[in-house]
């Protein structure tokens, strides 16, 4: 029987290729109990692979909390979290385009290793869930043979970069910033100064100021589109955001360059990560984002800082080499366009292009949305809609913050057979972008840290306002509402003009589910402004109190009141003294189903609640570096075993290269891949100095790798491969017991 | 030798569109966990059911998911063994088979009136695409060893064919047995016994 690893060996870059073998090794070492759990936790949390509820071993079944069995329930994949619970795979889709090729691919995966739904998540990427660990390997490198990487997708790292879907389509961007976002993620992707962050880093791009488009303001780093006149040219750049964010504590990122230019983007962004790197919060996770760095230095100390991190970021042809390849990137239509010619339209159609398509700049072409619920598709819809790209739109496909699919370069004479297809696999539904579609986290149904079912409100929410849809009136319509399942704002409730995030309350001896109510977010102007937490209502009441904002809102909105008008005039005492009806709590006996969630029937209880992932395990960087060194140990000694002994000599030379290269970085970041730079570096820090000597063998262990380094054997055979294999592991360990002493720590 | 998939389904369609709905499933799905109606260590149940065509209501298992599944437009029990697959593909097969006889059998005894499922008609879905690729030839290669375990489970012989034509969807067999030949007793015991043997 062949394999995945086999059959795909050629379609998967060498680079790519060698990441997963490494994540797979780790995973062998830490079922052998070999790897720490916290470090391996946050090695699978970098590619993507995260827990779900109920992955330690617990879930209360509505009467008590009952032990899952899990078949290896000795083995945990991280604290308290067993290997054989399912989890979720995040999948990185940069800026939210992908081609129809790699659309049929996660499809297969969603069959094949999932529940056959891929999940389209608030930054653009796909998630699937109820995957086992043991199938991730497989699963990253039938990604990676279609382009698709999951490193760091999790964990302390930088995350799937976003980009507004109008990009290179928009009647109102300065220029398409598609090209920037994709050279950023390449530029970042595994780059060294990403690899040491106490907390996660997100940045998005946005074409324009007026528009939500990249909600740049509530990112840690956020790049709007600018251009200068400078010496009689227009030039391109960014106005460069830093230390925005939700989540418990949201804050609105602070400008720190009015312009940099596309020269300057790359490097820029490398001097903040390092100032990141190395004064941002590494024990205390809760204040680790860039946002409590900013907030605690000032924007004009975090300024300077970063300007003379930029003076000393090597040099790196990188940093501009993107920039003639800007005018390469493809934004372009597969077919002819062509104006809509007065053909018989299918019923619903008007409807749905009022609110589905978007004219775009470029003559003849529309931008759609396909209003894709809770952000769920099937894998079925994935291959047809891959047909359907093919067809009219070629691989111009694109995943939106709002949890849709988006198809650029619609022809205008395609719109109404696109839209009968679409309607023929059940993504016809008309209505994107507005009340009914609600942006929603997965709460309670896959998190960990729900509180309450998130994905139950909004499936009832959405069934209740389609069936009034023709009945509102336009402001209510268009407004937005956004979901999270607690206060971590993964459904971005603060940017929505009714937001509700998920808690729970007492009544009696029972606790009953209820979701705060946040009110006047501003999702345009890139997340422009933060709604306000007016207090919380019970689950139940939730559809009622939309009913009576909404009411009140068009009965009291002076002409053209937008939302956050008529909040703010309305004032946090009167909608206080509004929701106050909907918060007096029935007790259990009066009202039983108040305390059971949307879509549950299960009586409430918050005893699912588990630790959370989303801040991945605080890590040293030498812990992550030397387990990579460790796993490659591993993959010469699986060479030995299957008699490839040159494999098994350069897979070791390489693990004592990693090693050294993990202790070197404790003291010099920028020490690179180069094997005789690493090598120089370490002897002159480490075995010049003596620091590396053991208290018996002295340099012993070190000199295995000058040894090796120095000279290529002239002979491999089975002796010299389990002889240099041997070696190797003596290096890894002196190297251990070498950081231990000079620095005190393995595991932060 | 019949490689055994990674991943091997059997879904059994309701005769009738029911009136139970969708959502009326959630808490009989979340009751079978409280009670241990079915086999499988069963964790979670998700609700799928905004999505059209598609896996619909999924108690999901360690070893196994059971869907109220609506794919491809039918509405049916759909049960996924996803690990712990007999090495025998007979015994594997068998062991599918039975599984989710058992668990449409537990469904339709929740709605007896409403929730009744064709037994003479079995989809078999192979998840596994390296091994059951979805062409003609796979289907070939297969269909011996399909039709003696299938004629074996219902004790007569079964009309067989590929399902989907489409080289990306899964390949998947139906198994189509004559409705006056089906004693399902008689099936459950045979399947019974022979998950015995194994």
């Amino acid at each position: 029987m062949t394999s995945w690893k086999e059959l795909l060996n050629d379609k998967i870059p060498a680079e790519m290729g060698n990441l997963i073998d490494t994540y797979e090794a780790q995973m062998e070492l830490r079922k052998q109990g070999k790897l720490d759990e916290k470090v391996f936790a946050e090695a699978r949390l970098r590619k993507g692979v995260y827990g779900q509820r109920y992955d330690n071993g617990q879930r209360h079944d509505g009467v008590r909390t009952r032990d899952l069995l899990y078949p290896s329930d000795e083995v945990v994949k991280g604290p308290d979290t067993l290997w054989d619970a399912p989890g979720m795979q995040r999948i990185k889709i940069p800026y939210g385009g992908m081609t129809a090729e790699q659309l049929e691919a996660l499809s297969d995966l969603a069959d094949e290793y999932s529940d056959g739904i891929l999940h389209i998540t608030t930054r653009q990427d796909i998630q699937l869930h109820y995957v086992h660990i043991d199938d991730t390997p497989d699963l990253m490198r039938r990604l990676a043979a279609v382009g698709i990487t999951t490193q760091e997708a999790c964990g302390n790292s930088v995350r799937n970069i976003t980009a507004c879907t109008l990009a290179g389509v928009c009647h109102d961007e300065v220029f398409d910033v598609s090209p920037y976002a994709d050279a950023m993620t390449q530029f970042l992707l595994g780059h060294d100064d990403v690899q040491d962050f106490g907390r996660k880093f997100k940045v998005a791009f946005s074409g324009c100021a007026g528009h939500a488009c990249g909600l740049v303001k509530m990112h840690d780093l956020g790049l709007l589109a600018q251009t200068r006149e400078i010496d009689g040219e227009t030039v391109r750049g960014f106005t460069v955001f830093v230390g925005g964010g939700l989540g418990t504590v949201p804050h609105q990122a602070k400008v720190l360059a009015d312009f940099c230019t596309e020269e300057q983007l790359l490097p820029l962004t490398q001097a903040i990560a390092r100032v990141f790197a190395r004064l941002g919060e590494k024990k205390n996770r809760n204040r680790a984002r860039l946002k409590f760095l900013v907030a605690k230095l000032g924007i004009d100390e975090f300024r300077k800082l970063v300007r003379e991190e930029l003076e000393i970021v090597p040099a790196d042809p990188r940093h501009t080499d993107y920039i003639d390849r800007v005018s390469d990137f493809v934004n372009a239509p597969a077919k002819a366009g062509m104006a809509l010619n007065g053909a018989a339209l299918p019923d619903g159609f008007a409807e749905w292009y009022r609110s589905n398509v978007y004219k775009q700049v470029q003559p003849g072409y529309s931008t759609i949305t396909l209003n894709t619920p809770l952000g769920d598709f099937t894998s079925e819809q994935g291959f047809a809609l891959a047909d359907i790209a093919r067809e009219y739109v070629g691989d111009n496909i694109r995943l939106s913050v709002e949890q849709n699919v988006v198809l650029r370069w619609v022809a205008d004479a395609d719109l109404p057979a696109i839209y009968r297809d679409l309607c023929a696999i059940g993504l016809g539904d008309a209505n994107a972008g507005t009340i009914v579609d609600i942006t929603t986290c997965p709460g309670t149904d896959t998190c960990k840290l729900g509180i309450a079912s998130s994905r139950g409100l909004t499936a009832e929410l959405r069934a209740r306002l389609i069936e009034r849809i023709n009945l509102l009136p336009d402001a209510v319509r268009d407004l937005k509402i956004k979901v999270s399942g607690c206060f971590n704002s993964c459904g971005q409730h603060h940017v929505a003009d009714i937001g509700f995030f998920g808690n729970s309350r007492r009544s009696g001896n029972h606790k009953m589910p209820h979701f705060q109510v946040v009110l006047g977010g501003q999702w345009q102007e890139n997340a422009g402004s933060y709604g306000l937490a007016c207090g919380a209502v019970p689950a139940k009441c939730v559809p009622d109190v939309l009913e009576a904002l909404t009411e009140r809102y068009v009965a009291e909105r002076a002409e053209d009141e937008n939302f956050q008008a008529w909040v703010k005039e309305l004032g946090r005492k009167e909608i206080k003294a509004m929701l106050q009806p909907f918060t007096k709590l029935p007790s259990f006996e009066e009202a039983p189903n108040y305390f059971s969630d949307w879509g549950d029937s299960r009586v409430y209880t918050i005893d699912d609640i588990g630790v959370g992932e989303c801040a991945g395990e605080v890590v040293s960087l030498f812990s992550m570096e030397i387990s990579k060194a460790e796993s490659t140990h591993f993959e010469a000694l699986l060479a030995l075993d299957d008699g490839d002994y040159t494999l098994a000599d350069e897979n070791a030379y390489k693990a004592m290269v990693l090693a050294a290269r993990a202790l070197v970085r404790t003291k010099y970041l920028d020490v690179g891949d180069d094997y005789s730079n690493i090598v120089d570096e370490f002897r002159s820090r480490f075995y010049d100095t003596e620091l590396i000597y053991d208290r018996f063998a002295k340099g012993k262990f070190a000199r295995y790798l000058f040894k090796r380094h120095a000279e290529a054997p002239a002979r491999i055979d089975q002796d010299y491969a389990h002889q240099i294999i041997d070696e190797t592991q003596l290096f890894i360990e002196n190297v251990h017991t070498a950081e231990q002493r000079i620095n005190g720590v393995i595991v932060g | 030798m019949t490689i055994v998939p990674k991943r091997l389904g059997v879904k059994f369609n309701l005769k009738q569109t029911p009136k139970t709905q969708p959502a009326d499933i959630v808490p009989i799905f979340q009751r079978w966990i409280q009670e241990h109606r079915v086999e499988g260590m069963l964790i979670d149940v998700i609700d799928y059911k905004h999505v059209p065509d598609g896996p619909g209501i999924v108690l999901i298992a360690d070893e196994a998911d059971y869907a109220y599944d609506f794919g491809y437009g039918e509405a049916g029990l759909h049960y996924v063994r996803k690990r712990d697959l007999p090495a025998d593909f007979a015994a594997a097969l068998k062991l599918v088979f039975h599984c989710a006889l058992l668990g449409a059998q537990a469904l339709e005894a929740e709605a007896p009136e409403d929730l009744i499922f064709d037994y003479s008609s079995v989809k078999i879905n192979f998840l596994d695409r390296m091994n059951y690729r979805n062409e003609p030839a796979v289907f070939d290669e297969i269909e011996e060893a399909l039709r003696a375990v299938l004629s074996d489970i219902y004790g007569a012989a079964v009309g067989l064919s590929r399902v989907h034509d489409d080289p990306r969807r899964l390949f998947a067999a139906r198994a189509i047995a004559s409705p006056d030949a089906i004693d399902l007793e008689d099936i459950g015991a045979r399947l019974h016994e022979s998950r015995q043997l194994v």
